[in-house]
């Protein structure tokens, strides 16, 4: 199954959008960078497997709403190890 | 070099507004003359640099000769996502590129589920 | 598992540059290796020798310096997209007119058939946008 990697504020563009309709189920969906901010619970999102990177969360004042998952890079590494292909949604 | 992965190019990007969707289609282009020849799908804004375009008005290179100069390399499929077009008020009767056959998907994340790598510009 | 990292964000202004460098560090602490790091777009301006950022931010050319000479990694600058936004090396540099070259050590100018190589032989692609 793909994972999804979104980079972008879900208030900026449309980038988690764009993701969310070619998101099959079984797919997983990793928020990074400014896409942490689709974490805070206010957003529609698959109701499993989705990842927000613990970091780039924490640095930006944000908290990981449950059932999203705060990973770790070591843990992103995985997450890349069990599935395939990789997509980045950015811009 | 034999074709060991699938790859995919995801072309996200309207034309001109950055370097994308230039720099997209010449990466693909450069697959292709590896022999490793890529599936190529436009979605999202990508499905903009299927329309004409006239572009000496602001002084850049018709990004549709690149579109146009895939088949010559071996791809010979674009794959184009229905609901973008839609969404963007445009209709498959609007899209041509010589020599190339469309297939316009109703499902772009099953397509894309499967390849072994995906390029995304 | 070999990986191919590729890289569009320019350093010191979109974050996918230092993003990058976080995961390929996590890669090589879980054992996994490394194929090539392939920038393109403005991420060709990782490899400029020219950066110069204040003492108290990171240095993110120096970072992957580091990595580059403590793994072996390969730093592959794609040379069409490093040409238009001016990152030469000293013999581009020569070959084009231009009065210097500024290619980083520890980076290399290659074509685009280097990426299409790295998606071949990789077994895992992961794209780090700007």
């Amino acid at each position: 199954m793909t994972l999804h990697i979104v980079n972008q504020s879900p208030h900026a563009n449309n980038a988690l959008g764009d993701c969310l309709q070619a998101y099959v189920e079984g797919d997983a969906l990793l928020l990074i960078e400014d896409g942490v901010y689709a974490a805070t619970g206010q957003h529609d999102l698959p109701e499993s497997n989705v990842y927000c990177l613990k970091a780039d969360a924490e640095a930006r004042g944000i908290s990981i709403k449950s059932p999203i998952e705060g990973v770790d890079e070591v843990r992103w590494v995985s997450l890349c190890t069990e599935h395939n292909p990789i997509v980045s949604w950015f811009k | 070099m034999p074709q060991s992965k699938s790859i995919l190019a995801l072309c996200r990007h309207a034309p001109y507004g950055n370097a994308l969707a230039r720099e997209g289609l010449e990466a693909v282009l450069a697959c292709a003359a590896m022999d490793q020849i890529p599936e190529v799908l436009f979605i999202n804004d990508g499905v903009f640099q299927l329309l004409e375009q006239n572009p000496e008005a602001i002084g850049e290179k018709n990004l549709r000769r690149n579109l146009q100069a895939l088949p010559m390399f071996g791809v010979e499929t674009l794959h184009i996502c229905k609901k973008s077009l839609e969404d963007r008020g445009l209709t498959p009767d609007q899209i041509t590129v010589a020599g190339a056959e469309l297939k316009f998907l109703d499902n772009p994340g099953a397509f894309i589920a499967n390849f072994d790598q995906v390029l995304s510009f | 598992m070999k990986f191919t990292l590729v890289v569009y964000g320019a350093p010191h202004a979109s974050e996918g540059a230092a993003t990058a460098l976080r995961f390929a560090r996590a890669l090589l602490q879980s054992d996994h290796g490394i194929y090539r790091v392939f920038f393109y777009g403005d991420g060709v301006h990782g490899g400029s020798a020219l950066s110069a950022p204040p003492q108290d931010e990171q240095n993110l050319l120096g970072q992957w310096q580091e990595l580059q000479s403590a793994h072996d990694l390969d730093l592959t600058i794609c040379i069409a997209a490093a040409q238009r936004r001016g990152v030469l090396s000293s013999s581009e540099a020569s070959r084009l007119e231009k009065p210097a070259g500024n290619l980083a050590d520890g980076f290399e100018l290659a074509g685009l058939g280097q990426l299409a190589e790295a998606a071949a032989v990789s077994d895992r692609l992961v794209t780090f946008g700007g």
